[in-house]
């Protein structure tokens, strides 16, 4: 009888957050159809390849950002951060420091940079929106003090590896001396981000501090009476968005091979978005990095197709928009049942 | 009647403990002390400073002023953690619950089982969760939904499984029924004879006059943050106790009833 019982509550299960991936899934696969169709190129294998890069950056962010809204807070410093990080890694790397050195001090910026929002708001009491939106515009202007406002550009082929590189590329010589591409490879920001997100999602479910992370969302004050550290968990969640707003900041540099200290403007935006279409709730306690995935390659899906069937860009603003409010809306529906 | 001498040091023992929030004085200079096997009724109004007082024991809270010895040495619970690692465990009446975690995570959150990697063992967890609640509520089934899901006598199921799971030697009751029906309340009186009859020591918090007649060995009520009065449960009535809930004072002609 338990047994039945069993099955039967787990059938229930699937009725919730399963639910609303299948959903996001089938909107992915709608999406791509659909673009198939307004676009003759967008289906094709070098297309894919370029969502998969675009979206690199906004998945990176979103990794991040699902833990800070999974403990009930809100980042919205990673857009600034990935600037100060990159402008910190082209200055490091100007001063003489060696390219994988000077991404590292980049990464270690951003953690920094996350690790001051979680003591802002758990020692100095202050809203992750206030504390994360003063950051946003501390690194920012940091970022834009330190460069004076230029690009930073001459940072040797090395700098453009992580952003550029890419595995199993096959280039052909072709008898006039032209080089063919036959598959331009898997790029490198894809694989890091598939290896960093199977990180975070283990260290969501797997690992204590990602339990506590869940259980501080859930109910802050019953996390703390059952002796979660509430502050080192929260402070833990910022740095890792911070950190990964570095990483981010790498790639995204990386691909320009000039660091823009006015670069990822508004890249918040999206990674909520993500996070939040992938079934993150903004109230905390729900959401998963597979979730958030999804919700990136939305996103990118979107833009990329929107761009090929020539959609204006404030067009795709208004639409992106929508899609935000659409996917609330729906979690609100979900959580009302 | 109960003459069981007792054993030289208290379980726990709070002595002058006040509490202030700016000028609010929440506790002032109240003294409490627990035995082994031993259930001690806290009494009082709402806002009497009654769950404030068992806040701080239980590391919710810390104390103005006061000192708190558990087993005889002096301790300092900044933070359930603290209090936990003395042994004294809690059931809050708000259950402090995780809802959107399933039950064997709430069972051991904070203290969660690990693996020799490090990572979570649920299996093992979800196993011992199993047994723990079996034994408190042979129909607990749905171990593996959020505990959101769950009715309000699975609940404090859970918060009471999480409270003895851990061997305490102190628990601290916080309106242990107040949301349960009839045969969960007797559910609840059984168990804390049993924890009593085990040698811990229970601190009840209830409103509830049968529960406190029935299980308490001894009462403390407090009123606008005093102790005004802690007796031997055979030495007062009900109306006595309401008197001190309400007024503050006993009846004007009151002496020791001798277990009446």
């Amino acid at each position: 009888m338990s047994d039945v019982q069993a099955s039967r509550s787990r059938r229930l299960r699937l009725g919730g957050a399963s639910l609303h991936k299948l959903s996001a899934v089938a909107t992915l696969v709608l999406l791509i159809v659909a673009f198939s169709f307004t676009s003759p190129a967008f289906f094709s294998v070098n297309n894919g390849l370029t969502v998969l890069l675009q979206t690199a950056v906004i998945g990176l962010l979103a990794i991040g950002m699902t833990m800070v809204i999974i403990t009930g807070g809100i980042d919205l410093s990673v857009g600034s951060v990935l600037a100060l990080s990159g402008v910190v890694t082209g200055l490091a790397i100007k001063a003489g420091m060696p390219v994988i050195p000077g991404m590292g001090l980049g990464i270690v910026t951003g953690a920094a940079c996350g690790a001051i929002n979680g003591l802002i708001i758990t020692k100095m009491r202050i809203t992750p929106f206030v504390a994360t939106l003063g950051m946003m515009m501390i690194a920012r202007g940091l970022a834009l003090q330190l460069t004076g406002a230029a690009p930073i550009s001459r940072l040797g082929d090395s700098f453009g590896q992580l952003g550029n590189g890419s595995f199993f590329r096959v280039v052909e010589m072709q008898a006039n001396g032209f080089p063919k591409v036959i598959f331009p490879g898997i790029p490198y920001p894809a694989v890091l981000l598939l290896v960093v997100a199977l990180l975070g999602a283990y260290i969501l479910s797997r690992r204590q501090i990602g339990r506590h992370i869940l259980s501080v969302g859930s109910h802050e004050e019953a996390a703390r009476l059952s002796g979660v550290n509430v502050t080192r968990t929260k402070v833990w969640a910022y740095t890792a968005s911070g950190a990964l707003a570095g990483l981010a900041g790498m790639v995204l540099m990386s691909r320009l091979v000039t660091v823009q200290p006015n670069e990822g403007v508004m890249y918040e935006l999206d990674a909520i978005a993500a996070a939040v279409i992938g079934g993150a709730s903004l109230m905390g306690g729900v959401g998963s990095i597979s979730g958030s995935m999804i919700g990136a390659f939305i996103i990118g899906v979107l833009r990329n197709g929107l761009n090929m069937a020539g959609t204006s860009a404030f067009i795709q603003q208004i639409i992106i928009g929508i899609v935000v409010i659409g996917a609330v809306y729906i979690d609100q529906i979900r959580n009302r049942n | 009647m109960f003459d069981t001498p007792a054993p030289p040091t208290p379980l726990v023992e709070m002595s002058r403990i006040s509490k202030r929030f700016g000028g609010l004085h929440a506790v002032t200079d109240v003294s409490l002390d627990l035995y082994p096997g031993e259930v001690v009724g806290v009494l009082g109004h709402n806002g009497a400073g009654k769950s404030c007082l068992m806040r701080i024991l239980s590391g919710a809270m810390t104390a103005s002023d006061g000192q708190i010895t558990v087993g005889g040495k002096p301790v300092t619970l900044n933070s359930p953690q603290d209090a936990r690692n003395c042994g004294i465990e809690t059931i809050y009446q708000t259950l402090a619950l995780a809802n959107h975690l399933d039950a064997a995570a709430n069972l051991f959150l904070g203290r969660e089982l690990k693996t020799r990697f490090g990572n979570l063992d649920d299996a093992r967890m979800f196993a011992h969760a199993q047994e723990a609640l079996r034994q408190l509520n042979p129909h607990f089934t749905n171990l593996k939904d959020p505990v959101s899901r769950l009715s309000g006598g699975q609940r404090q199921v859970i918060a009471i499984a999480r409270a003895i799971y851990f061997q305490a030697k102190v628990l601290i009751m916080d309106e242990p029924t107040a949301a349960l029906g009839p045969s969960e309340t007797a559910m609840v009186a059984d168990l804390t004879l049993r924890l009593k009859a085990e040698g811990i020591g229970i601190f009840l918090i209830s409103h509830d006059m049968h529960d406190v007649f029935d299980l308490c060995d001894r009462v403390m009520v407090m009123n606008k943050g005093r102790n005004v009065g802690s007796f031997r449960i055979e030495d007062v009535n009900k109306d006595d106790i309401l008197s001190l809930i309400i007024k503050g004072t006993l009846p004007d002609d009151w002496t020791p009833r001798g277990g009446k």
